[in-house]
C-alpha cells in the first residue's frame, strides 16, 4: 500500500514536471537577418523612404496578392484566392475570406484600392498599365487596363497590400488626382504627396501571419510576433520570427555561433567554407544576375564587334566564376543577356541551337583578332594597324569582393592573351557613376535581373548602363554608348531599349517569345557586354535548427520579389528542426 | 567718532576711466576671448569645408535611393527615378551656394534641418537618439582607461627598470600599437565564436530587448552588460598610451628638486606620492584627457558597427552610406563643436596652470 502510494506520488510529480515543462516551453522561432534602420529614421510608413526595411521578410506583414512560382511558371495566390484577366480590358482579383488585419478589421477589396491609388502618388509604374481600380464587392477588386500585359499582371499581383484603415484617406484624395491625370508639379498632388511621405503611423498594421510591434524593435534585432487573424497564421510553424540587424560581416559571427539560422547575404568563399565546416548547409538559388565586362563603345577599337567576340572566347568564364565566388559563381552559358535558367524557358530549341556559346577557345580568339585587323607584336602583345598595343583600364567596384576578384581574374586572363589591361578598384558609387557618365574604358557591372520576364534583364545593358543622363534629361553621360539601333544577322532592330520594354507587353506569349528571341540573338552576336558568370546564392541554412526542403528543390529558384524564404515560412514549408 | 562723509580721494588715486576704444583694445587682448573667437571661426570653417566636401562624394541621396529600388525591387531606372523624386525634397541639381546659404541660415537659428532620406525626421531627433549611447560607452571606456593607465603608469615609474616595468611597458606598447577594431574582432571570433564564452547576439544592442527602459537596477545592469564589450575594446585600445605617458611624466617629476627636498625633509612616501609627485605628473594627463573628451562624441564607427551598438558612430556610417547630407552635417557639427571646445577647455586649463601661456599671448 505504502509502495503503491509512493509510485502514485512519483508519477504525479513526473506528470506535474512534464506539464510544467510544456507550459514553460520557449516559443518556436525562425532566426534570420536583415539590415534595418532604427527609429527615428526607421518608421512604419511603407510608402515613404526610411521605413524600417525588412527586405524579403516584409511579405510576412504586408503579403502580396500572389507569388510567382518560377519552377511552375505560374502564380500562387497569397492574399488572393482567384485572379485573372477579363479579356484585354481588365484584371480581377478575389481575396481569400477570413483574413484580418492586426487591428481587427477584415482584409477587403478596399485595401487593394487603397494600396494602388496611394501608390500613384509615389510613382508606381503600374499606373502606366491601368487606368483605374475599383472594389466590385467586399472581396473582389477590378483593375481596368490601359495596356494589358503579363508585366502588368505581375505588378498587380506582387505588390504588397496596405491597410485602408491607415492609408484610406490618402487613397480617397489621390483618386481624383488619378482621374485628372495630375502629376508631380501640380499643387494638389505635391501637397498630398508631402503629407504622405511625412505621415508616421504609430503602429504597424499587418495582414500577414506576423506583426511588428514597436516594443519589439531593438538595435540588435526585431521580433515579429504572431498576428492570429493574419494570412496563414494557422499554417506557419513559428511563433516568432527574429531578424538580426546587420550586413554580411556583422551577422557572420551569429551564423557561426548558431544564433542566426538562415541568411540571404553574399558571404565570401572563405566564410562559406567555415560554415560548411561547422555543419551548416548552403542554399544555392540562382539570382538571374551576375557581373559582366562592359565596354565603352565610344572608344576605338572597343566598338569592334570582332574584338568583343574574340575576348569572349579568350576568357575562361568557369575559372572566373570559381575564383570569384566558389561554387556559387556559375559560368554564363548562353551569352545572350539573360540567365541560362530563363533562356531555357523562353527560347525555343531552334534559337538555343543558333546561339554562339563562346566556349573558352584561345585559337578561335586568335583568329578573330586577326580577322579584325589586329596583329601580335614581337613581344606577343596585340597591336592595331598603327602598331599601338591594345591597352585599356578596367575599373571595378573596390568594395564588392566577388566582382573585384572577377575583375582581377579577367585582367590576368586577357593580359595572358596578349592585351595590356590594368585593373583599378574604385569606390562602388563612384565606379557606377563613372559608367553612367561614360568615364571608363572597360568596367565590371551587373547583367540580368531577378525577374521572370527576360526583357527586364536587357534593361541593364540598354537602359541602366546605356543612355544614363540622356534619360534624366541631363544630356550628358550616355553610359557605355552602345547604339540603340543595330543590325545583326537576324535583321535590324530600331530601338533595343524599346524592344526590351515591349518584350513583355500584350498577352500573346508567342509574340513575346519572338521579341525575346530577337533580343537574345542580337545580344549574343553583338555582345554589348560579356556576361561572366551568374551569381548563385550562398545562403547558410542551419538544418540543426530548421527543417527545410533539400537543396535542389524547385522552390529555391524563386528569386527577387518572389523570394523562396518568406514563401516557405508563410506556407509552412519550413519548420523548427526539433 | 565715525563720520558719514566719504573719504576724500585724490584724483590720482582713482582708477583711470577707460575710453571705449581702450576697452575694446583690452577686450581684444583678452586671452579667453581670443581663444573663443578662434574656436568659433574654426567651427565655421569646418562646417563650410565639410558642407562642400560631402557634396563632392560620388553619388547623392537620390542616386543611392534609385540604386536601392532597382536592386531590391527590380524596377526600371525610369520608375526608380520617378519614385525617388517623389520621396525627397532634396534637389541634387540645385545651386550648391544656394544650398549652403539656406543651410547656414537655418543653422544660425539652431535648426539642423530634416533628414533627406527620411522626410519629416528632424536631425536633432536623430542625434538625440544615438548620441547618449556613444557618450556613455566611449566616455566610460575613456574614464576606465585613464584611471587604470594613470595608476599603472605611476607604479611603473616607481618601479622603473624592474621586470614589472618592462612587462607593463611591453604590454602598453602592444596595446597601443594594435588598432581597437582588431581587439574587437579577436574578442568576437575567439571568445564569442570559438570558445563560446558568451552569446554574441545576446550582447548586441544597447540593452536587453525584453526590458523597458527606466531607472531600475535590472535595466541599468543590462545597459552595463551590453556596453561591456565595446568599453573593453575602448580600454584596450587606449590604456597603453595613458600608461606610457604617465610613466614618463612621473619619472620626470621624480627627478625634480622639490621631490628630493620633500624626501630630505622626511615626509612620508604616501604624502610625496600624492601631494608632490602624483599631482604634478598627472597635470599633462588632464590636458590630454580634456582633448580626448572631445573625441568621445565622434565615437567609433567600426566598434559600434562590430558590436551593433547603435551610437552616433554607427548612425554616421549609415548616413554616409545613404548620402544623407543633412544628417551627416548634423553629426559633423556636433563632433566639430565638441572637439574644438574641448581644445578650448584644454587651452584655458593650461593657461590657468601656467600663466606664461596667457602673458605670452599678450594678455596683461
Amino acid at each position: 500500500m505504502r509502495r503503491g502510494l509512493f509510485i502514485f506520488l512519483l508519477l504525479t510529480l513526473a506528470l506535474a514536471l512534464a506539464v510544467g515543462a510544456v507550459g514553460a516551453q520557449e516559443p518556436t522561432r525562425f532566426a534570420g537577418g536583415w539590415p534595418y534602420q532604427l527609429p527615428p529614421d526607421g518608421h512604419f510608413n511603407s510608402y515613404a523612404s526610411g521605413v524600417i526595411n525588412l527586405g524579403i521578410y516584409w511579405d510576412l506583414m504586408e503579403p502580396p496578392l500572389g507569388v510567382y512560382m518560377w519552377a511552375q511558371g505560374a502564380y500562387e495566390g497569397m492574399l488572393a484566392e482567384r485572379f485573372g484577366f477579363e479579356g484585354d480590358e481588365a484584371y480581377t482579383v478575389t481575396l481569400k475570406s477570413g483574413v484580418s488585419w492586426s487591428d481587427g478589421s477584415p482584409v477587403t477589396a478596399r485595401d487593394i484600392v487603397t494600396t494602388f491609388y496611394t501608390g500613384y502618388l509615389i510613382g508606381w509604374a503600374v499606373w502606366n498599365d491601368i487606368s483605374s481600380v475599383e472594389a466590385v464587392d467586399d472581396r473582389t477588386a477590378r483593375f481596368v487596363f490601359k495596356a494589358p500585359s503579363q508585366a502588368a499582371e505581375r505588378r498587380i499581383l506582387t505588390e504588397q497590400i496596405r491597410p485602408a484603415s491607415v492609408y484610406g484617406a490618402f487613397a480617397e484624395r489621390a483618386k481624383p488626382l488619378v482621374e485628372a491625370g495630375a502629376r508631380a508639379g501640380s499643387a494638389d498632388f505635391d501637397a498630398l504627396l508631402s503629407e504622405l511621405t511625412t505621415f508616421r503611423p504609430e503602429a504597424f498594421v499587418s495582414a500577414g501571419p506576423y506583426v511588428l510591434l514597436p516594443e519589439n524593435i531593438t538595435d540588435a534585432k526585431v521580433v515579429l510576433v504572431k498576428n492570429e487573424g493574419g494570412l496563414n497564421a494557422d499554417i506557419v510553424a513559428f511563433d516568432e520570427v527574429h531578424l538580426w540587424n546587420g550586413e554580411t560581416e556583422v551577422v557572420t559571427p551569429l551564423v557561426l555561433n548558431g544564433e542566426l539560422w538562415y541568411g540571404t547575404y553574399g558571404f565570401p568563399p572563405a566564410t562559406e567554407a567555415q560554415f560548411i565546416q561547422a555543419g551548416i548547409d548552403i542554399i544555392r538559388g540562382p539570382s538571374y544576375s551576375g557581373p559582366a565586362l562592359y565596354f565603352n563603345h565610344a572608344i576605338e577599337p572597343l566598338n569592334n564587334v570582332k574584338l568583343r567576340q574574340a575576348l569572349a572566347y579568350a576568357i575562361n568564364r568557369e575559372q572566373n566564376g570559381f575564383v570569384s565566388l566558389g561554387e556559387s559563381g556559375i559560368a554564363n552559358e548562353c551569352m545572350c543577356g539573360m540567365s541560362d535558367n530563363l533562356a531555357s524557358v523562353w527560347l525555343s530549341d531552334e534559337v538555343m541551337d543558333s546561339l554562339n556559346y563562346y566556349d573558352y577557345d584561345r585559337a578561335m580568339a586568335e583568329s578573330l583578332m586577326i580577322e579584325a585587323g589586329f596583329s601580335r607584336s614581337a613581344a606577343g602583345k596585340w597591336t592595331d594597324a598603327g602598331g599601338n598595343v591594345l591597352a585599356f583600364e578596367l575599373i571595378f567596384p573596390a568594395e564588392f569582393l566577388d566582382w573585384a576578384a572577377a575583375a582581377e581574374n579577367v585582367t590576368a586572363q586577357l593580359n595572358d592573351f596578349g592585351l595590356e589591361i590594368s585593373a583599378r578598384g574604385v569606390q562602388f558609387q563612384q565606379q557606377q557613376q563613372d559608367v553612367y557618365d561614360n568615364n571608363f574604358q572597360l568596367a565590371i557591372r551587373n547583367w540580368g535581373v531577378g525577374s521572370p520576364f527576360p526583357g527586364q534583364a536587357y534593361l541593364q545593358a540598354y537602359d541602366r548602363y546605356n543612355g544614363q543622363g540622356e534619360l534624366a534629361g541631363e544630356g550628358v553621360g550616355g553610359g557605355m554608348r552602345f547604339p540603340q539601333s543595330v543590325e545583326y544577322s537576324g535583321g535590324t532592330i530600331e530601338n533595343l531599349r524599346q524592344l526590351a520594354l515591349d518584350s513583355s507587353s500584350g498577352l500573346d506569349i508567342d509574340a513575346q517569345r519572338a521579341r525575346v528571341a530577337m533580343l537574345a540573338l542580337s545580344y549574343n552576336e553583338l555582345l554589348p557586354a560579356i556576361p561572366l558568370w551568374e551569381r548563385y546564392g550562398n545562403n547558410p541554412l542551419n538544418r540543426a535548427k530548421l527543417n527545410a526542403p533539400p537543396n535542389g528543390d524547385p522552390v529555391y529558384i524563386n528569386a527577387g520579389v518572389d523570394h523562396f524564404m518568406p514563401y516557405l515560412i508563410m506556407t509552412g514549408g519550413i519548420t523548427p528542426a526539433v | 567718532m565715525a563720520t558719514l562723509n566719504p573719504p576724500i580721494r585724490s584724483a590720482s588715486s582713482r582708477p583711470p576711466s577707460l575710453t571705449a576704444s581702450a576697452r575694446l583694445r583690452r577686450l581684444a587682448r583678452s586671452y579667453t576671448l581670443r581663444v573663443f573667437a578662434q574656436a568659433v571661426v574654426t567651427v565655421w570653417a569646418v562646417i563650410t569645408f565639410t558642407f562642400f566636401l560631402i557634396r563632392l562624394m560620388p553619388g547623392n541621396p537620390v542616386d543611392v535611393y534609385i540604386d536601392f529600388l532597382m536592386n531590391q525591387q527590380n524596377i526600371t531606372y525610369e520608375e526608380a527615378r520617378a519614385r525617388a523624386a517623389s520621396q525627397f525634397k532634396f534637389d541634387p541639381d540645385a545651386n550648391i551656394f544656394v544650398q549652403y546659404g539656406e543651410y547656414m541660415g537655418r543653422l544660425i537659428q539652431l535648426d539642423l534641418g530634416e533628414s533627406i532620406t527620411s522626410t519629416g525626421t528632424r536631425v536633432i531627433e536623430q542625434i538625440a537618439r544615438f548620441l547618449p549611447w556613444t557618450v556613455f560607452s566611449v566616455g566610460l571606456g575613456l574614464f576606465i582607461s585613464f584611471i587604470l593607465g594613470v595608476t599603472i603608469g605611476t607604479i611603473m615609474a616607481y618601479l622603473r627598470n624592474s621586470w614589472l616595468d618592462n612587462l607593463f611597458s611591453l604590454l602598453a606598447s602592444i596595446l597601443g600599437a594594435v588598432p581597437n577594431y582588431i581587439w574587437g574582432l579577436l574578442i568576437l571570433i575567439v571568445f564569442g565564436v570559438q570558445l563560446q564564452w558568451f552569446q554574441v547576439g545576446a550582447l548586441r544592442g544597447t540593452y536587453n530587448s525584453s526590458l523597458t527602459p527606466g531607472f531600475n537596477l535590472t535595466f541599468l545592469l543590462s545597459v552595463l552588460t551590453h556596453a561591456a564589450l565595446p568599453v573593453l575594446v575602448y580600454v584596450l585600445g587606449s590604456i597603453g598610451r595613458w600608461m606610457l605617458n604617465m610613466r614618463n611624466s612621473t619619472i620626470g617629476t621624480l627627478g625634480e628638486d622639490y621631490v628630493s627636498v620633500a624626501r630630505a625633509r622626511g615626509l612620508p612616501p604616501s604624502r610625496i606620492l600624492l601631494a608632490y609627485v602624483g599631482r604634478n605628473a598627472a597635470l599633462p594627463m588632464f590636458t590630454l584627457l580634456a582633448i580626448d573628451i572631445g573625441f568621445i562624441i565622434g565615437g567609433s564607427v567600426i566598434i559600434e558597427e562590430l558590436f551593433v551598438y547603435k551610437g552616433i558612430g554607427s548612425f554616421l556610417f549609415w548616413s554616409i552610406s545613404q548620402r544623407d547630407y543633412t544628417s551627416m552635417q548634423g553629426v559633423f557639427l556636433v563632433i566639430t563643436i565638441s572637439v574644438v571646445f574641448s581644445n578650448v577647455l584644454a587651452d584655458l586649463l593650461y593657461s590657468q596652470l601656467d600663466p606664461r601661456v596667457r602673458v605670452g599671448g599678450g594678455e596683461k
